[in-house]
C-alpha cells in the first residue's frame, strides 16, 4: 500500500494506482474527458492536470502513478485557468446544432460530459463554440452509428473502446496535428472498415459527437428503466430510455448501463439497436378468433378467416377448446409448446397449466433439441441442468479454451467480444473448432477445420491423445468420476489416422489443440447452438464431458463446461419445467416424490410418464393423435425445426392456441390468436445461459389490446380450472409476477432463494440459489455432481443420420 | 639534406594566370628568399581548382591554409605572418564555398577557423566515411577495444559519468547517469537507441557526423550497449537524410564483416547488433517515446511520461536513448579518457559542442568549439561578422523550439548552466542570426507555422494551440489583429508550457513569448498602427506570403 497526500488528505491506495483513481477514492472529482474507467488511459484532452510537489510542471492525473509520500494538489488559479483554456480551445473547432430542448430552446446538447464540463468552468457553449459546420454532418452511412464530426475532441475514447473493448479496431486517428481526425478503417465507411455496429463507440463518446443515428435528435429521456436484453443467452442488462409524451410511454433509444453485472457499458448490435419492434406498427392489438369457431360450424380446410374479437370471447374460446380436447381425447392429446423468449414466471404458469389443468405432460419449449443435448450430456453424464462457470470466470481466468460448434461473435456477441478480450490482453489461447471460417477464427490459437457433423470424432480424438502423453488429471479422475477404464478404451480407436480421415484435420493438428489445451489449464470449453442443436448434440455434448473430466477442470474460475444458451430465456425456460421430463427445477415426473410435492402443492393428482417432446408433438399432430396445441411465443415454422412436416402437422392439429407479439407462419395456422407483449411491457425475470436470474422491468404500457402473457395464461386457467381444489398452491390468483416466483421458488428447490425483492437487490443470483441467505452458485464443482462423481460416458461416432439421442 | 617543413602551392591554371598567378608565384620566391627560408619552405604550382573567383589560390601545406585570392601585394603579408612567424592570415583566406570539394575539405579542415576544437566532427570531411579502414587508421574503434578487454560496463559507465559528458540533443541530461540508470534497471533484454531524427530546424550537425563519419556511432552505441547490458541497438535516421542512412547501413555491414559488431565484438563473449530505421518526415519523431513508437511501428505519438524509456522504453524495456553527437564523443572520452574531455570547456559544461550558425553572417555552417564561447565570439569569429555589415537584432539559440536573445545579451557564455541562468536556451546548438532586417512578427509566424506542422495533435494545448497562435500572428502580419489577441495568445501560451503532453507544445510558444519579453513594441506597431517597422510583412505593402490557412476538408 501507498500512502500520499492530496489536497491535505491523506490516504492509502495500492501499487500501481492512478493519482485520478487515488482521488475518486478520496472523494475528490477532477475534471476528465479523455480517460474512461474501462479503457487505458490517454492523457491527451489534458484537463485533469494536477500540481505534485517535486514536479516542475503539472502532470496528467489519468496516467500519473501514485509513489509514497506524493503530495497532490488538484486544484489552483492557475489550474482552473488551464483547464479553462483547453475547454475554451476545444469550442474553437466545436460545433452542435443542437436540438429543441424541453424549455423550447434549441442549442448544443447539454446533458454531455463535455457539456457538463464547459458549463461548470463558466463557458457559454453556443457563443463560444464555432457558428458554422465545417464537416458533413451525419458523415458515414452505416444504419445505426450517427457521426457527427463537428463535435469531436480527439480524446480518442471511441478508438479505445473499439480496441479494447469490442476488439474490432474499426475507428483510427490519420493525419497530425490540426488536421488530427478519427477516420474508420483507412479513411472508409464504418461497414467497410468491418464496424459490427456495437455501438460501444457512442457508449464511450463524451460529446455526441457519435450518436444513434435512430434516436439522434430526440433529447434526453424523462425516464430510465433498466432491464434485462431479450435476444440472446448472454443476458445484458440495459437501459430504456422513455418519453411520456405518448399515453403509456414511448421508447426512445436504449443506452447501456455501467453497473450492468455482465455487460457494463457494452451491448451488441441487437440490444442496443434492435428496439423499434417493441413498437411497431405491425403488433398484433387485438385477439383474433377464426370465423368457423363464431358460427359454431366444421373447420375448414385452411381454418378460413380471422375475426377481431375481444377479450372475453377469444379467452372463452380459446378454454373451451382446450378443454373439450382434454376430456373428449384425453390429456394425451393436448401439446403445450412454451417460449424460451418469454419471463421465467410464464414458464413457470405453463408448467401448471399444463400438469395441473390439462393433465399433460406435453409441454416443451422450442429450444427442445439443444436442451435435449444439454439433458444428455450434462443431466446423465453430471447431474448439471446449466453450464458449470460464469462467462465472466472465463473470460478472465481461463488460460484456454476449446471454442467448439459456437459462432460465438454472432450467437453471443457480447461473450464473444469478452473472448476476445482475453486473447488481446491476456493472451488466452483459445482452439476454435468449426467447419467454417467464424470471426473467432480470427483470435484463435489453432483452428480445427473439420467437417461438419464429425465434433464427436474430434474431440475423442483429442481425448485419446491426452491419455497417450499422460496429460490427463489422474488425482481428479480418481477422486471425481467413474467409468474411466471403459472410457478410455472405447477412445483407443479414434487414432490420429483415423480422427483425420474422419473429420479432415490431421495430425500434427490435432496434437498441437492436445498440447495447447492440456498444458493451458484452467480450460474453459465452450459450445453453442451450432454443436448442440444437432441430432448427435447429445454425443457432441458427453464427448466434451468427457474431455473435461479427464483434465480436471472443473470448480476453478477459467475451467468447466460452457453451454451457450440460444434464447434470452432458454435455460429459464427449462428451469421453470418446460420440459416433458421435468418439472420445475429438474425434479424429474418419474420420480414419485416430486411428484407427491406437486400434486400436494397444486391439489391435483399428476401424470407419472413423461411427455411428447415437440418433435413427437408434431409427430403426433401428424398422425391426428394431437388435437390441441397451445403454443407460447414460438414460431414453429421459423426456427431449427422448420420443415414441411410440420407445417402439415400444424395444419392437422384441430384446434391451435397461439400467444404472440406479430403474425407469424405458426399464427397464420391457429384458431386463436392471442396478443402478447414484449419484455418492454412486462415485469418478471429471465435466466441467462450462465444460470443468472435477472429482473425484467416494465417500462411501458401494452401496445393496443395486447395483454402481458401471464395475465394471459392466467384468465385462461382460470376459464378451464372449474372447481377449487385445496393444494397450497392450487389457486390461479396472482395479483403480480412476483406471487408466481414466490411460488415458483417455494416449489423449485434450486429456485428456493429467489425472490423479486431479493433480486431487486442483488441485481442477479445464479442458481442453484439455496436459501435467502445464500448468494447463489457462479461455479458448480464436482460437489455438485450426482453423487459427487462424474460419469465418463463411452462416445461412438455415428454419421448425422443415424443419430443416437432420443429426441 | 634538406628538409622541407612547408610546402606553397600556386595555382597556375589558365584562368589565374590571367589574374596574375605567375606574379604571385614569383613573389612568393622573392619573399621567402628574403626571410631565408627557402632552404625550409618550397614552392610549387598546381592546375585544376575550384571556382573562378577566388583564384589565385595559395595553399599552405601541411596547415592546409588555403588563401584565395591572392595579389601580389598580399605575399609579404602571408610570408611574414604565416611562414616566417606562424600565424595564420584570416582576412586573406578563401571563402569556403567557392571552392571545390577536393580543395574545400583542406579548407575545412584546418586554416579557416581559429580555436576550433573538433573532437566530434575530427574526421568529418578528413576520412572517407564509407571506408572501415580510413576510420581504423585514424584511430577508430581502439575504444571499443578497450571497453571490451580492458574494463567493466561499470567501469566505462563511470568514465563517462566522471567526463560530465551531456546530452546533445536539447535535454542536457548527464549521460553516464542515464547509462548508470539503465544498467541498474531490472528488465530484460535492453535497448540503446541512437537518435538521429535531427529535425530542429537550422540544425544538421548531426548529419555531418552520420555522413562523414558513421563508424563513430557504430563505435559509440556498441559501447554504450556493453555499458547497460544491451545486445540489440537501433540507429532511427531521419527520412529526409538518405545518404547518411546509406553510409550508415555500409558502416554496418562493413562493421559487422570484421567481428567490430555482432556476435563476439572482437573474439570477446559480447555481441551486438544494431538495426538502422528510417523516419518519415515528423518532427515528433525526435521525442524519444514518439520515436519509441515509431520504432514499435505506431503512430509516432509521445506516450505519458512517467514512465520515462529508462524505466519502460520499446516493447517495454529499460532504454538508453542519445543523440548522435552525445554518442560521437564517447569513443573520444574512452580513448582519451575523462580527464582530457574535462580539460575543455567549463567545469560543469564540459567537452565541445557543435554549433550551426546560419542566417545574417558571412560565414554559415558548423563549427565544433568548447562549451563557454560567446554569441558575439560566435558571430564575430566563426561567422566573420554580420553580412552587409547589418546590425545585429537577436538570435534564436536552439533550433525555433528555442529562445530569443537579444542583441543585449550576447555576451552571455554559452553553456547549459549560465544559458539557463539567463533563461536561454542552448538545445541543438542552431544558432539563427538575424539583423536588422528581419522583422520579429515575420519571425514569429514562420515559427509557429512549423510548429502547426509538426504538432502531433494529441493533446489539446499543442493540437489547438499552434493553430491559433499561427493563425493570430498571421493576422498581426497582416495588419488585422487587435491588442487583446495579445492577451489570448498570452492565455494560450501559458496553457500550452505548462499542461502539454510534450516538449513540442511546451517549447513551441518560447519564441514568441521572448519576442513579446524583448520586441513588444514593434509587434505592437503591427497592430495598433498597422505598419511593419522593417517592411518585411504583408501590412507593408508586399505581396503577401502564402498563408496556409486550415482549409475544411470534405467527406469528415
Amino acid at each position: 500500500m501507498i500512502s500520499l497526500t492530496i489536497n491535505g488528505q491523506t490516504l492509502e491506495v495500492p501499487e500501481n494506482t492512478t493519482v485520478l483513481k487515488a482521488a475518486e477514492q478520496a472523494g475528490i472529482v477532477i475534471p476528465t474527458l479523455c480517460n474512461h474507467k474501462d479503457l487505458t488511459p490517454y492523457g491527451g484532452c489534458r484537463l485533469c492536470s494536477v500540481d505534485i510537489q517535486g514536479l516542475r510542471l503539472p502532470a496528467t492525473a489519468c496516467t500519473m502513478l501514485v509513489a509514497p509520500g506524493m503530495v497532490v494538489r488538484t486544484e489552483s488559479p492557475a489550474l482552473t485557468r488551464y483547464r479553462r483554456t483547453i475547454l475554451e480551445l476545444l469550442l474553437v473547432g466545436f460545433y452542435d446544432a443542437g436540438y429543441t430542448h424541453s424549455n423550447g430552446t434549441t442549442g448544443p446538447a447539454l446533458d454531455t460530459q463535455f457539456a457538463y464540463w464547459v458549463n461548470y468552468y463558466g463557458i457559454d457553449m453556443k457563443s463560444a463554440m464555432t457558428k458554422e459546420p465545417f464537416r458533413r454532418i451525419d458523415s458515414d452511412p452505416n444504419p445505426f452509428i450517427w457521426v457527427d464530426k463537428n463535435k469531436c475532441i480527439m480524446c480518442t475514447r471511441c478508438v479505445r473502446a473499439c480496441a479494447e473493448v469490442q476488439g474490432r479496431f474499426v475507428w483510427t486517428q490519420a493525419y497530425r496535428g490540426y488536421d488530427l481526425r478519427i477516420v474508420a478503417g483507412a479513411a472508409t465507411t464504418m461497414l467497410q472498415a468491418r464496424c459490427e455496429s456495437c455501438g460501444a463507440c457512442v457508449a464511450h463518446c463524451p460529446t455526441g459527437a457519435l450518436d444513434n443515428k435512430m434516436s439522434v435528435r430526440l433529447g434526453p429521456p424523462s425516464r430510465v428503466v433498466t432491464t434485462t436484453c431479450s435476444y440472446c443467452g448472454v443476458g445484458c442488462q440495459l437501459d430504456l430510455n422513455l418519453k411520456d409524451d405518448a399515453p403509456g410511454g414511448r421508447v426512445l433509444r436504449v443506452t447501456s448501463n455501467a453497473k450492468a453485472p455482465i455487460n457494463g457499458d457494452h451491448l451488441c448490435v441487437k440490444g442496443r439497436y434492435g428496439y423499434d419492434f417493441i413498437q411497431s406498427p405491425k403488433r398484433l392489438k387485438q385477439p383474433r378468433v377464426r370465423k368457423y369457431l363464431l358460427d359454431g360450424t366444421v373447420r375448414p380446410h385452411n381454418r378460413g378467416p380471422w375475426v377481431e374479437v375481444d377479450w372475453d370471447t377469444a379467452l372463452d374460446i380459446a378454454a373451451r377448446g382446450l378443454r373439450a380436447a382434454r376430456d373428449q381425447y384425453g390429456p394425451g392429446s393436448i401439446g403445450l409448446l412454451t417460449s424460451s423468449k418469454c419471463l421465467n414466471e410464464e414458464n413457470y404458469l405453463m408448467n401448471k397449466l399444463a400438469r395441473q389443468l390439462l393433465g399433460t405432460n406435453n409441454i416443451d419449449c422450442c429450444d427442445h433439441v439443444h436442451h435435449a443435448s444439454v439433458v444428455e450430456g450434462l443431466d446423465t453424464a453430471l447431474g448439471l441442468n446449466g453450464q458449470s462457470n460464469s462467462l465472466d470466470d472465463v473470460a478472465s481466468e481461463a488460460k484456454s479454451m476449446l471454442i467448439i460448434g459456437s459462432n460465438t461473435s454472432e450467437q453471443h456477441p457480447v461473450f464473444g467480444v469478452k473472448i476476445r478480450q482475453a486473447v488481446l490482453r491476456r493472451g488466452c489461447k483459445i482452439v476454435v473448432a468449426h467447419p467454417d471460417f467464424i470471426n473467432m477464427s480470427e483470435y484463435a490459437a489453432l483452428r480445427l477445420v473439420h467437417r461438419p457433423d464429425t465434433e464427436a470424432a474430434l474431440v475423442n480424438g483429442l481425448t485419446r491423445l491426452i491419455l497417450k502423453n499422460g496429460w490427463e488429471d489422474r488425482a481428479f479422475i480418481e477422486k471425481h468420476t467413474v467409468g474411466f477404464e471403459d472410457f478410455k478404451r472405447s477412445v483407443d480407436e479414434f487414432t490420429p489416422e483415423r480422427v483425420a480421415a474422419l473429420t479432415g484435420v490431421d495430425e500434427k493438428t490435432l496434437q498441437q489443440a492436445a498440447e495447447i489445451l492440456a498444458a493451458n489449464r484452467p480450460m474453459a470449453v465452450v459450445w453453442g447452438v451450432d454443436l448442440a442443436t444437432h441430432p448427435a448434440g447429445g454425443c457432441n455434448v458427453m464427448s466434451l464431458v468427457n474431455l473435461q473430466l479427464l483434465l480436471g477442470n472443473f470448480g476453478a474460475p477459467g475451467g468447466g463446461l460452457i453451454s451457450l444458451r440460444t434464447q434470452n430465456n432458454s435455460q429459464g425456460a427449462c428451469d421453470m419445467g418446460g420440459h416433458p421430463n421435468f418439472y420445475p427445477g429438474y425434479q424429474s415426473v418419474e420420480s414419485g416424490a416430486a411428484r407427491k410435492k406437486f400434486e400436494a402443492a397444486w391439489g391435483k393428482g399428476l401424470p407419472a410418464k413423461p411427455g411428447l417432446t415437440a418433435t413427437q408433438m408434431m409427430a403426433a399432430a401428424a398422425e391426428g393423435k394431437l388435437r390441441a396445441l397451445f403454443i407460447l411465443g414460438e414460431d414453429l415454422l421459423a426456427g431449427d425445426s422448420a420443415s414441411p412436416q410440420v407445417r402439415r402437422s400444424l395444419q392437422n392439429c384441430d384446434f391451435v392456441v397461439a400467444m404472440e407479439v406479430f403474425d407469424s407462419e405458426t399464427s397464420r395456422n391457429a384458431d386463436v390468436l392471442l396478443p402478447g407483449v414484449t419484455f418492454a411491457e412486462k415485469t418478471g425475470t429471465f435466466t441467462n445461459t450462465e444460470r443468472r436470474i435477472q429482473m425484467v422491468h416494465q417500462a411501458i404500457s401494452p401496445q393496443g389490446g395486447s395483454r402481458p402473457d401471464w395475465q394471459i395464461i392466467v384468465e385462461l386457467a382460470r376459464r378451464i380450472q372449474r372447481n377449487g381444489s385445496n393444494g397450497e398452491y392450487s389457486a390461479w390468483v396472482y395479483g403480480d409476477t412476483s406471487q408466481i416466483m414466490a411460488e415458483a421458488a417455494a416449489l423449485t428447490p434450486i429456485y428456493a432463494g429467489v425472490s423479486h425483492e431479493r433480486l431487486e437487490r442483488v441485481n442477479g443470483l445464479q442458481w442453484p440459489v439455496k436459501n435467502f441467505s445464500h448468494p447463489g452458485t457462479p461455479i458448480l464443482s464436482a460437489e455438485y455432481f450426482t453423487g459427487g462423481r462424474g460419469r465418463f460416458t463411452p462416445v461412438e461416432y455415428h454419421r448425422a443420420e443415424a443419430a443416437s439421442s432420443n429426441s | 639534406m634538406k628538409v622541407i617543413r612547408s610546402m606553397v602551392l600556386v595555382s597556375v591554371d589558365q584562368a589565374s594566370l590571367e589574374r596574375g598567378a605567375e606574379e604571385v608565384f614569383h613573389t612568393f620566391l622573392d619573399e621567402i628568399d628574403e626571410f631565408g627560408l627557402s632552404d625550409q619552405i618550397a614552392v610549387a604550382t598546381i592546375r585544376d581548382v575550384g571556382f573562378r573567383d577566388d583564384i589565385p589560390l595559395v595553399i599552405v601545406y601541411p596547415d592546409a591554409a588555403v588563401y584565395g585570392p591572392v595579389k601580389p601585394e598580399d605575399v609579404h603579408t602571408i610570408v611574414e605572418e604565416h611562414l616566417h612567424k606562424g600565424n595564420i592570415v584570416p582576412h586573406l583566406l578563401a571563402m569556403m564555398h567557392e571552392l571545390a570539394p577536393e580543395i574545400a575539405w583542406m579548407r575545412s579542415r584546418k586554416g579557416a577557423l581559429p580555436v576550433q576544437k573538433r573532437i566530434v566532427l575530427e574526421r568529418a570531411g578528413i576520412v572517407d566515411p564509407e571506408s572501415l579502414e580510413d576510420y581504423v587508421l585514424y584511430d577508430g574503434f581502439q575504444a571499443l577495444g578497450k571497453a571490451l578487454t580492458q574494463l567493466t560496463p561499470a567501469e566505462v559507465i563511470a568514465e563517462v559519468e566522471k567526463s560530465g559528458l551531456q546530452g546533445r540533443g536539447g535535454a542536457g541530461f548527464p549521460t553516464g547517469r542515464k547509462w548508470s540508470f539503465v544498467a541498474s534497471t531490472p528488465g530484460n533484454p535492453k535497448y540503446v537507441i541512437c537518435n538521429a531524427d535531427e529535425s530542429e530546424p537550422g540544425t544538421f550537425k548531426d548529419r555531418l557526423i552520420l555522413e562523414g563519419d558513421p563508424f563513430s556511432i557504430v563505435e559509440a552505441m556498441t559501447i554504450a550497449g556493453y555499458a547497460i547490458g544491451a545486445h540489440e541497438g537501433y540507429i532511427y535516421i531521419r527520412g529526409e537524410y538518405p545518404l547518411a542512412y546509406r553510409r550508415i547501413e555500409n558502416a554496418l555491414r562493413q562493421a559487422e564483416a570484421h567481428g567490430l559488431l555482432g556476435d563476439h565484438i572482437f573474439g570477446t563473449d559480447y555481441s551486438f547488433y544494431i538495426h538502422p530505421h528510417a523516419g518519415a518526415g515528423a518532427y515528433i519523431c525526435g521525442e524519444e517515446t514518439a520515436l519509441i513508437e515509431s520504432l514499435e511501428g505506431k503512430r509516432g505519438i509521445p506516450r505519458a511520461r512517467p514512465p520515462y524509456p529508462t524505466t519502460y522504453g520499446l516493447f517495454g524495456k529499460p532504454t538508453v536513448v542519445n543523440n548522435v553527437e552525445t554518442l560521437a564523443n564517447v569513443p573520444p572520452i574512452l580513448r582519451n579518457g575523462a580527464a582530457w574531455y574535462r580539460d575543455v570547456g567549463l567545469p560543469k559544461s564540459t567537452g565541445t559542442k557543435v554549433y550551426t550558425i546560419l542566417g545574417c553572417v558571412n560565414f554559415t555552417g558548423l563549427i565544433e568549439v568548447p562549451m563557454g564561447i560567446t554569441l558575439r565570439e560566435v558571430i564575430d569569429i566563426y561567422g566573420k561578422g554580420m553580412k552587409d555589415g547589418k546590425k545585429l537584432k537577436l538570435v534564436q539559440t536552439g533550433g525555433s523550439s528555442g529562445t530569443i536573445v537579444p542583441a543585449s545579451l550576447q555576451d552571455t557564455p554559452m553553456d547549459f548552466d549560465s544559458f539557463r541562468n539567463a533563461g536561454v536556451s542552448l538545445g541543438s546548438g542552431a544558432l539563427l542570426v538575424c539583423g536588422e532586417d528581419t522583422c520579429v512578427v515575420d519571425l514569429a509566424k514562420v515559427i509557429l507555422r512549423f510548429f502547426r506542422n509538426e504538432c502531433c495533435g494529441k493533446c489539446t494545448p499543442c493540437r489547438i494551440g499552434t493553430l491559433r497562435l499561427y493563425e493570430i500572428m498571421s493576422q498581426i502580419s497582416e495588419g488585422k489583429a487587435s491588442l487583446s489577441d495579445l492577451e489570448v495568445m498570452q492565455k494560450i501560451s501559458e496553457a500550452m508550457s505548462e499542461v502539454s503532453n510534450c516538449g513540442l507544445g511546451q517549447t513551441a510558444s518560447t519564441a514568441l513569448r521572448d519576442i513579446l519579453k524583448y520586441f513588444r513594441e514593434e509587434v505592437e506597431a503591427h497592430i495598433t498602427d498597422h505598419v511593419c517597422p522593417v517592411g518585411v510583412c504583408p501590412i507593408a505593402g508586399h505581396s503577401p506570403e502564402l498563408i496556409l490557412v486550415q482549409q475544411p476538408l470534405h467527406a469528415g
